[in-house]
């Protein structure tokens, strides 16, 4: 578990023109550090790239799993 | 009793939502049964997306611009005095004045807003999301004879999302044109690893970008542009050197969303995305740029809900039971070139499958340019 209290959660599984690291880097530019943003994302492909992402922007990713299919992640900054 | 319907916003969402329920409640509106009042603070009305031809000299701003008045049903009320805040608790609009209206139903179409002072030297890019910026990219293009051209989109999300790639590939087969595309470069530049969120559309996209050698830079999320030595610098620590800087600007959501404390920190409205109600308050509804939902900011995702918001009020207001829900629908015809476009059409579950480019869809894409005023936003269909 992590000390980040979380801003908002976000189901990524649907199709958005802004995709899902678009739409979660939208949120992380109102988010204020010791905060976080769970995310569920549909596949493994999207979970790495923002892991990626992620990392080229500093964010900690504070905690992943697996729920019913779909992949969770905890991005705090 | 009277019901008295609000709708707060005069651009595509608001406009559509007015004139589709207008049409719908005729018989209530001359019984004096319902009022249907729209307010926006401008008088004029505008078609956002004409602006990326402004851009390219392909038509003129006064195409994209109407009295809102105009496009009105004659039964909506237009109230042009600007609405400082939602009171949702007391189901209240209060007005610059200090005026006051109670509404029974309220609709939140307040779109989007730019903020170019967010980024250091961002006011100096030129660009096709606003006539300003339209029009000094336009004069600038006419004298330009070459040189490195980067595009960037300095946050997400944005309105029109296709419209940043849709610029770069008409740009490119202008500078063709006018034989200048052999000395020049062109660079794309996002803060996400897509040119479009979506891979389909992506592929699409890149696959144009690479047969045009168009060099695409993703997770370049813009920290500063330096507009005296031309250069744009991100936060992820790299510096591109431009001759001009075409540039998206952040965008969040309306003032009075972030004056009345009824958003998140960045102004969107939180919405369900099946109902798009607002959250706690089922007789409001938020449609188009307005919402926090994960879908395009798009005049096609506001018509495709405009007909779920009208619906269910409607319903309610007969005090029927059935609900009509949103499945994400938004479609978009989009440019892949001067003279060749594609669409985009797809939904919460089912992704797009954008055909190969045709001149066809560049025709209807025109039209539609034309067609919006009456198709859409005075609602004919």
């Amino acid at each position: 578990m992590s000390s980040f209290k979380i801003y908002k959660r976000l189901d990524l599984t649907s199709s958005s023109c802004a995709g899902p690291i678009g739409e979660l880097s939208g949120v992380m530019d109102e988010v204020n550090p010791g905060e976080a943003v769970e995310v569920i994302v549909a596949d493994e492909a999207t979970k790495k790239d923002i892991i990626t992402w992620a990392n080229r922007r500093r964010f900690k990713v504070v905690d992943q799993g697996q729920e019913n299919g779909k992949f969770k992640l905890l991005v705090g900054k | 009793m009277l019901k008295r319907i609000a709708i707060l916003g005069g651009g595509a969402a608001g406009t559509m939502v007015a004139n589709r329920l207008a049409k719908r409640l005729y018989k209530e509106l001359k019984s004096e049964q319902v009022e249907i009042t729209l307010f926006s603070k401008d008088e004029n009305h505008i078609y956002w997306p004409g602006y990326l031809f402004v851009a390219f000299n392909l038509d003129d701003p006064e195409s994209f611009k109407k009295r809102e008045k105009e496009l009105l049903n004659p039964s909506v009320k237009l109230q042009t005095e600007e609405v400082n805040k939602i009171d949702l608790n007391n189901r209240t609009l209060v007005l610059k004045s200090g005026a006051s209206y109670q509404y029974d139903y309220l609709v939140i179409a307040t779109g989007s807003e730019y903020h170019y002072e967010e980024i250091q030297g961002y006011d100096s890019v030129v660009g096709f999301y606003d006539e300003i910026h339209a029009l000094k990219m336009r004069e600038t293009l006419n004298s330009f004879s070459g040189g490195k051209i980067v595009v960037n989109i300095a946050r997400l999300p944005i309105r029109c999302p296709p419209a940043p790639a849709e610029g770069t590939l008409i740009l490119d087969d202008i500078l063709r044109n006018r034989g200048i595309r052999n000395n020049s470069e062109i660079i794309f530049t996002t803060p996400i690893n897509m040119i479009i969120g979506i891979k389909e559309a992506h592929a699409l996209l890149i696959n144009e970008f690479e047969k045009r050698g168009i060099q695409f830079v993703p997770y370049f999320t813009v920290a500063s542009v330096d507009p005296q030595n031309k250069v744009i610098e991100s936060q992820e620590g790299d510096k591109i050197k431009y001759d001009l800087l075409i540039g998206v600007p952040p965008h969040s959501g309306a003032q009075v969303i972030k004056a009345s404390e009824i958003g998140d920190r960045m102004g969107w409205v939180p919405t369900d995305k099946y109902t798009l109600q607002v959250k706690d308050h089922p007789e409001v509804y938020a449609i188009g740029d307005a919402t926090d939902l994960p879908i395009s900011k798009a005049g096609a995702t506001a018509d495709f809900e405009s007909y779920i918001i009208v619906d269910n009020i409607i319903s309610d207001l007969r005090g029927e039971k059935i609900k009509k829900t949103y499945d994400g629908s938004v479609m978009c015809f989009a440019a892949a070139g001067l003279g060749k476009a594609t669409v985009f059409r797809f939904n919460y579950t089912i992704p797009p499958n954008p055909p190969t480019p045709l001149d066809t869809l560049w025709w209807v894409k025109l039209m539609y340019n034309k067609l919006y005023w009456d198709i859409t936003a005075r609602a004919i269909l």
